[in-house]
């Protein structure tokens, strides 16, 4: 069967039909598809685009970013309580994060209250630990409060050793000799 | 008895035919013989076949139950072949493919979601909804338009007994693809393209090849990331092309693209389901309005 194979000039429809007008393809010879796309046709003919143009300099993104009004509420609250108390479960279509009950009781206590953002934030907080979320801070008080816990952490391996010593010198002392001698030679080498 | 011998020489000359798979030429209509034949031989031996079986009956007056498949409907004129072919297209929703998804459907399978705005292809900027934080949207309202009428024209297809190819290059969903084809007894290609499958066919495949008359893709990409050969060459050899083009592809060469998501496997699923029901629903239409038009005389309206 006759064809074109100029697929870059015009669409696949417009080549059959003007090898159907001049006779090349006869209509005993009609693709099965001619008819078909006659009725229903694309919504944009599938024509072939060259990309050889170079932009020169930088074009506006012609794509609009979305935001929406709660991202701000969002934003602050990934700033100040960093990620949510509950990690997020994607399986689910209608999972609703903390960081999203967050903003839903931000946005009723707004409806509701005339307060300032900063206070509103505080409010909203509040509210949800009487809800039973516990939002632990991220900030810079937190620095501090590690190396503490850290000092802490190692004051009271600390302790524990020597507890632990006094407890086996004890037990040695009430018990036989021999796993008293032992006992020592272990926790030196250790 | 002469008949029986026939009979018997046109069976295996029709199973050799079978087995060397030689199809149909082009636009010629398949009778309800499943097998595919071309040369004058193979159709004297359809003929002969045919007349055969119809002489076999009259002599012992019964039906052959094992004949379901190679019963041949009484012969149909030209016109009514005509009307068959035309009544699909005066209707604008036949197969009523809009009832198959909703756009939540499209939603929760994830198919909005495209790539990193860096990895956006110029001619798909007309159909994204927007960028969100640095990834692309697809916008899902021309997207259910799109698969509308990729779908209808998938099931026209299908209803005029048109031959579909599911092509993808994605060694994620080869699996599925090629069940999907199998199911809806269409056929896939998710291997290595061979330059000349379509342009070269006679030589490679011998003479009287019917190629596909539709090509899906379910992604329009090749492993290296760049636009599948076999939509240039489908371009070339004039046969129309469904494909899902995703924010990094190229759609001016898809003849019906349907802009959604082609890495997600609830998005791949969707499709595939999605087309194995709209090829379904074309394949029965079509087996009832034969049926109707065989038994009823030509001028009788379907249903």
């Amino acid at each position: 069967m006759a064809g074109s194979r100029l697929e870059k000039i015009g669409t696949v429809f417009s080549r059959v039909r003007d090898l159907m007008r001049s006779g090349v393809i006869k209509p005993t010879e009609k693709p099965i598809w001619y008819d078909v796309y006659e009725a229903f046709p694309p919504k944009r003919p599938p024509l072939y685009v060259s990309l050889n143009r170079r932009y020169r300099g930088k074009k506006p993104d012609p794509v609009p970013e979305i935001f929406y009004e709660e991202d701000k509420i969002r934003a602050k609250f990934y700033e100040q309580y960093g990620m949510g108390v509950r990690p997020f479960d994607l399986s689910k279509s209608n999972f609703v994060s903390t960081c999203q009950r967050f903003v839903d009781k931000y946005a009723e206590l707004k409806s509701q209250s005339e307060m300032d953002d900063s206070a509103l934030f505080e409010e909203t907080a509040k509210a949800l630990l009487a809800e039973g979320i516990i939002l632990r801070r991220r900030g810079s008080s937190t620095v501090s409060v590690d190396l503490a816990a850290a000092g802490s952490q190692d004051s009271v391996l600390r302790l524990k050793l020597t507890d632990l010593l006094a407890e086996q010198q004890s037990v040695g002392d009430d018990g036989k000799q021999e796993p008293e001698e032992q006992t020592p030679h272990t926790t030196q080498t250790s | 008895m002469l008949d029986q011998n026939l009979l018997v020489g046109a069976v295996s000359q029709l199973s050799l035919v079978r087995h060397k798979r030689r199809r149909l030429g082009k636009g010629r209509m398949r009778t309800a013989l499943t097998f595919r034949v071309t040369s004058k031989q193979a159709s004297m031996a359809t003929r002969t076949l045919t007349r055969g079986l119809w002489s076999l009956q009259r002599h012992r007056n019964c039906n052959y139950s094992t004949a379901a498949s190679i019963k041949s409907p009484p012969q149909q004129s030209d016109q009514v072949t005509e009307e068959i072919m035309k009544l699909p297209l005066e209707k604008p929703d036949y197969f009523r493919v809009s009832e198959l998804f909703t756009v939540k459907d499209l939603f929760d399978a994830r198919v909005h979601l495209g790539h990193k705005k860096g990895c956006r292809h110029r001619l798909m900027v007309p159909y994204l909804y927007g960028c969100r934080l640095d990834q692309d949207i697809l916008d899902l309202d021309q997207t259910a338009e799109h698969l509308r009428l990729a779908l209808n024209f998938t099931a026209h297809m299908a209803y005029r007994g048109g031959v579909i190819l599911f092509i993808s290059r994605r060694r994620q969903f080869g699996h599925l693809v090629e069940s999907t084809a199998r199911e809806c007894g269409e056929y896939a290609h998710t291997r290595y393209w061979q330059g000349g499958l379509l342009t070269n066919a006679h030589v490679q495949y011998g003479a009287g090849v019917r190629l596909p008359d539709l090509l899906i893709f379910l992604s329009t990409l090749s492993n290296v990331f760049c636009s599948h050969v076999a939509l240039r060459d489908a371009a070339k050899m004039n046969i129309p092309t469904v494909g899902v083009v995703d924010s990094n592809c190229n759609p001016s060469l898809v003849t019906y693209p349907v802009p959604g998501n082609d890495d997600t496997p609830v998005a791949m699923e969707l499709y595939c389901r999605l087309f194995k029901m709209a090829i379904r629903r074309g394949k029965d239409k079509r087996k009832q309005v034969d049926l109707l038009y065989g038994l009823t005389a030509p001028s009788s309206p379907s249903p």
